[in-house]
């Protein structure tokens, strides 16, 4: 169990040595990053086998056997593990193979890794911000370090976005630190109903969430999504869009069950996710090439996740984690069919007979994306209908409106796509059309694959939904349960306040 | 396994089959014997349609705290049975020339691509009509949905494409309705359980019922095509490949009225939309609802009057004819009911035959224009006939079967005294009776074109399915009581009062009806008609085709002449103000209004001042949560004196 830390420890000491290793020899450097991935792969298979009472009983590590509140710790938990675990195999799976990568890439990506598992393990606020400054540099420079003048353009332009929103962040962080004199999450969680349940503990909570946000594709501060998607490899924008996205918004939802407990708080993201789940499928309704209209459907659908989570309740829990991981798979998958479909969506004319595969594969990607049963999506959105209806307030009720007509306006512009790939007379226009000059790429095979198996599975969790929803059950339940946190963290808490209250 | 079990899997595996099989030329001839087995199957079940106990599945979900079932009932077996026997006339009139055909003009895997999409479109409206939940029902109506777009989708014309895409949009509007409905009746009601819903349903307020009953309806009757959602029907089922057409025009839009049947009547029941007042008018939401149903037998059907295309004519009536069935339902005493859910048997029927007769045309003269038509009258004789039994039957005329279910729907408004509602529809029939009219002259009357003059008979593997239509629309006519005893068990299913009927119609102390009597005395007077025209009568004399005349003038058979162009004219005239597109230009709008809203999105992400961004967010944001969290300021303060212990 304790080994987990080693999840954090090599990838980021990978990360620093990749350079010096490269210097003597090039070929261990390159495998060196691959091995890492691959033993904390086997190191969480191995924990979740160990210890398979982890799906009832959450587990505290104090890291150095220094005890929280005053030692660090990580908190190990369903969720937890499960993105522990995604985020290897998706760096894995995501790997800058192909192209002649240099060894600074692969280092940044070994500390890409670190700072990810570290993120979503970590048990206290000040590691979560380490974790988090970690990851957003590591981000800002794979995408600078594409090459292209638009990537490095649009790295700035995310630099400066999420500077300020870690600035606001830290900032948040004083804040709830000068009320409550720690940062141990178990132990915030202990006082806040005490002393965060106030108009600082809200303010912290507003700051923290937009600084989070930047990374979470948050309604207002992500206007930089389409443009760095739209300018860095495929491998890069699915592994930014499906996983690094979905870290920061269940970092955020585990903040918000342990500390804040506020209805105002819940209403804040509420509002936030529902503009953001309108203006993003408004505007790939326009969108005119297809990775804008994956970055703007993925604006529009993080704003469902965050609709979701503001759902209070068990209900809205489960809404907003199968939200989280279904989008988690399927856009990635998007992403990847993206790489032979470049370029202006009338490109894509008549692709439907060039690559008949990767048009029914996309086809059965986005049907689940729309919520169409019995695909998975369809259960997440039925969800999170559901939740929307059972809350009294406006705020609810208006999401109730718009989470329909965002549908509609996605199920038109994906169709109209849809369409336009059927196209008879496709080919015979892409040749008579000047304008066309690039010729659509050619799918990688690995790509496809991985589109592919995401259809498989998504295929499987149909056959399999009474265990699947048994599992939603289960990680939701864990997920909201603030007195689990507590008690795992602190055993001896635990116990006295049960007696107390005796 | 019961027999549900068998024919839920047996269609399955069949789907399976067909799409594995799709490319061999075998396949025609294959999915006939499908339909064949499953419409047996359907039979086995055949006490539902007398009253049986229902079927129920053995097989369920427990998902998500909610357990799918599915079933059958006097309802489900219904409509199941027009489903399969109007898949399986389909699926005979396409084995044989007409798919040859269609493999020549398109191809191979476009044809196996029909199959598949019409065995998919059976299914799914099984899994459909076999839904035992309300959740189970959004899951089979989704099915439903999809399998009738892919149908669409496989016209590869412009237009076709266009009109299936409208088709998508609009129908995942209604989903979404249905859906929010849904959401809403879980946590009202506690469950989606149909039970126990009716239970729950008990103790809703009239606003709940009010807002569930509007979402229900919106869900369904996008499907219907009911005003104000009726654009999108006529094009995409117009433009479906022929074989397809037939049966969408059957049964496909039917399944709005089986979910309405089965949520506003069974579940909610009319009592309580009845009990339900407008505010601010003397009208309550039965009313209003019937009030759809005959606005949508006038508006869409005056809109077919206008067609200048056989198969679009057609698609427009079967939105009016969708009126009817609405109205007919919404009367909720036992021969209104009767009436609409009759009428869907009765509709499938001749819509189907009608929709083969303009195939079949299409088929030989490669058109269905009627500025190309005219006069195949001489050369397609029995699809003429065909075509005329089921004109009949559409407008509601004896003795074909449409004669029934309007007499019923009429004689329930009269006797619900209900005269506005009657007048409008027999407006609607009038409209009806015109555009039929029209249909046929046109394409089979006047002079032959000199184009047409090789044209023959529709080959015998179209004719059969058109002529056995032929038959059963002339057979329930006269005899009414074979399709009666199925809707009266669907109507205890649903819990109305069985209509009382005998073989050849109904009994009723106010004056029922008679269709053996009707229909008797009507050939009586044919007979006579035909002894003094024939026998006692002078010689007569045959005319031939060219020589009829217009406008006083005799023309020569040089000249072929037709009268197509601008039909009606002087009707057109009177009423061609009327015609203003509102519904059109409403659509018109809406998109505008998401494209600009669109527009005014994207400004957004494009604004170039990332810091100042976050800035004004981090001030909305703080602004937003203490500015409503209004009272926690002085626990705010307390809680600053406190300062890190």
């Amino acid at each position: 169990m304790d080994n987990i830390v080693l999840l954090v420890v090599l990838p980021l000491l990978a990360a620093f040595l990749m350079p010096v290793v490269a210097r003597s020899s090039e070929v261990l450097a390159r495998t060196l990053g691959l091995s890492v991935l691959f033993i904390s792969i086997a190191i969480i298979l191995n924990v979740w086998n160990q210890s398979g009472q982890i799906d009832s009983q959450a587990v505290s590590i104090a890291i150095g056997g220094f005890l929280p509140p005053l030692g660090i710790n990580f908190y190990v938990d369903q969720i937890s593990l499960f993105f522990a675990l995604a985020v290897p195999v998706m760096v894995l799976l995501f790997w800058p193979w192909n192209r002649s990568t240099s060894i600074r890439e692969y280092s940044l990506m070994m500390l890409l890794t670190a700072s990810a598992s570290g993120l979503i393990l970590s048990g206290d606020l000040f590691n979560i911000y380490v974790f988090y400054e970690l990851l957003a540099i590591a981000s800002y420079s794979l995408v600078a370090i594409q090459g292209r003048a638009a990537a490095v353009a649009a790295s700035f332009r995310y630099l400066l976005m999420g500077s300020v929103g870690s600035v606001m962040m830290l900032l948040g962080i004083a804040i709830i630190y000068t009320q409550t004199g720690t940062l141990n999450l178990a132990h915030l969680s202990l006082l806040a109903p005490e002393k965060l349940n106030n108009i600082l503990g809200l303010g912290s909570f507003a700051l923290i969430l937009t600084g989070m946000g930047v990374k979470a594709e948050l309604f207002p501060v992500n206007s930089w999504v389409p443009e760095v998607y739209g300018s860095v490899s495929s491998n890069l924008a699915a592994l930014m869009a499906g996983l690094l996205s979905k870290l920061a918004v269940i970092v955020i939802v585990r903040l918000l069950i342990l500390l804040f407990p506020q209805p105002e708080a819940l209403q804040l993201m509420a509002v936030l996710g529902i503009m953001g789940v309108i203006t993003g499928e408004l505007v790939a309704w326009r969108a005119k090439d297809f990775v804008r209209m994956l970055s703007f459907s993925s604006i529009g659908q993080l704003g469902l996740v965050f609709l979701a989570f503001s759902i209070p309740g068990e209900m809205g829990m489960m809404a907003g984690i199968a939200i989280v991981l279904h989008h988690m798979v399927v856009k990635p998958a998007l992403f990847m069919l993206a790489t032979g479909w470049r370029g202006s969506l009338e490109n894509l004319s008549g692709v439907a007979r060039r690559s008949p595969f990767a048009v029914l594969l996309f086809i059965v990607l986005i049907l689940s994306l729309l919520g169409i049963p019995p695909l998975p999506g369809f259960w997440a959105k039925y969800l999170l209908m559901v939740g929307l209806s059972s809350q009294d307030g406006s705020i609810y009720t208006l999401g109730m409106f718009i989470v329909p007509v965002a549908m509609i306006i996605e199920i038109a512009y994906l169709f109209r796509l849809v369409m336009i790939m059927y196209r008879k007379e496709g080919d015979e226009a892409a040749v008579n059309n000047p304008d066309i000059k690039v010729a659509p790429q050619s799918h990688s095979k690995w790509g496809l694959a991985i589109a592919a198996s995401v259809a498989a599975m998504l295929i499987a969790i149909v056959l399999q939904l009474q265990p699947a929803s048994d599992k939603l059950v289960s990680l939701a339940s864990q997920l909201s349960d603030r007195n689990q946190y507590i008690s795992t963290v602190f055993p001896q808490i635990h116990t006295v306040r049960m007696q107390s209250i005796k | 396994m019961t027999v549900l079990d068998d024919l839920l899997l047996f269609t399955a595996l069949a789907s399976v089959a067909i799409i594995a099989l799709r490319r061999f030329a075998s396949i025609s001839k294959f999915s006939v014997v499908v339909y064949a087995l499953a419409t047996v199957l359907l039979i086995k079940m055949s006490a539902l349609g007398y009253g049986g106990e229902p079927v129920y599945s053995s097989f369920t979900v427990n998902v998500l705290g909610q357990i799918l079932q599915w079933r059958f009932d006097a309802l489900s077996w219904f409509f199941a049975l027009i489903t399969l026997v109007s898949a399986l006339l389909a699926a005979f009139f396409m084995s044989g020339a007409w798919g040859e055909k269609y493999c020549k003009e398109h191809s191979k895997e476009a044809y196996g691509l029909l199959q598949v999409a019409l065995i998919l479109n059976v299914l799914s409206m099984l899994v459909l009509l076999a839904s035992g939940d309300l959740l189970s029902l959004f899951i089979g109506w989704e099915l439903v949905s999809w399998a009738s777009f892919m149908m669409m989708a496989l016209n590869p014309d412009k237009l076709a494409r266009k009109a299936a895409i409208k088709y998508i949009v609009y129908a995942m509007a209604g989903a979404m309705a249905f859906l929010m409905a849904i959401a809403m009746t879980y946590n009202m009601t506690g469950s989606l359980d149909y039970v126990q819903v009716m239970q729950g349903m008990a103790h809703l307020s009239n606003s709940q019922i009010a807002l569930l009953v509007s979402l229900y309806v919106m869900g369904f009757g996008i499907k219907m095509g009911v005003i104000p959602f009726h654009l999108w029907q006529a094009a995409a089922y117009a433009e479906t490949p022929g074989a397809g057409a037939v049966f969408m025009g059957a049964i496909s839009a039917r399944m709005g009225l089986y979910a309405l049947l089965v949520v506003i009547v069974q579940i909610i029941g009319l009592t309580r939309v009845a009990a339900i007042e407008i505010p601010y008018t003397f009208l309550d939401m039965q009313n209003v609802l019937a009030w759809v149903g005959a606005l949508t037998t006038i508006i869409p059907t005056y809109i077919a009057l206008k067609q200048n295309d056989a198969r679009h004519l057609l698609a427009w009536h079967g939105v009016g004819q969708g009126g009817y069935m609405l109205l007919g339902v919404m009367i909720s005493d036992s021969i209104g009911t009767a009436g609409g859910i009759m009428h869907v048997f009765n509709h499938a029927t001749y819509q189907a035959a009608l929709f083969m007769t303009v195939t079949a045309v299409i088929y030989r003269t490669g058109t269905s224009n009627f500025s190309k038509l005219g006069g195949l009258v001489t050369q397609m004789p029995l699809t003429f006939m065909v075509m005329v039994v089921s004109i009949i039957g559409l407008a509601g005329i004896p003795p074909m079967n449409g004669f029934v279910s309007k007499w019923l729907i009429y004689r329930a408004l009269l006797l619900d005294g209900q005269p506005l509602l009657f007048v409008a529809a027999v407006i609607g029939t009038l409209g009806t009776i015109l555009s039929v009219y029209k249909l046929v002259h046109n394409t089979f009357l006047g002079q032959l074109r000199l184009e047409h003059q090789e044209v023959r008979e529709a080959p015998l593997s179209m004719l059969i399915p058109m002529l056995g239509l032929a038959i059963i629309i002339f057979a329930t006519g006269v005899m009414p009581g074979v399709v009666l005893d199925w809707v009266a068990a669907a109507q205890i299913a649903v819990g109305i009062a069985p209509v009382e009927h005998n073989l050849g119609g109904i009994e009723l102390v106010q004056g029922g009806l008679d269709m053996i009597w009707v229909t008797g005395i009507m050939f009586y007077g044919f007979a006579v008609g035909a002894i003094i025209f024939y026998v006692l009568g002078g010689k007569s004399k045959h005319i031939h085709q060219y020589d009829n005349y217009a406008g006083g003038h005799f023309l020569t058979s040089k000249v072929r002449y037709h009268y197509s162009n601008h039909f009606y004219a002087g009707l057109m005239h009177m009423i061609g103000g009327w015609y203003r597109n509102v519904f059109i230009k409403l659509e018109h709008a809406l998109v505008s209004l998401v494209s600009f809203m669109s527009q005014f999105s994207e400004n957004f992400y494009r604004s170039s001042q990332p810091v100042m961004l976050v800035a004004v967010v981090v001030v909305l944001a703080l602004y937003f949560v203490l500015g409503s969290s209004g009272g926690a300021e002085v626990s705010a303060g307390v809680s600053l004196g406190g300062f890190n212990q």
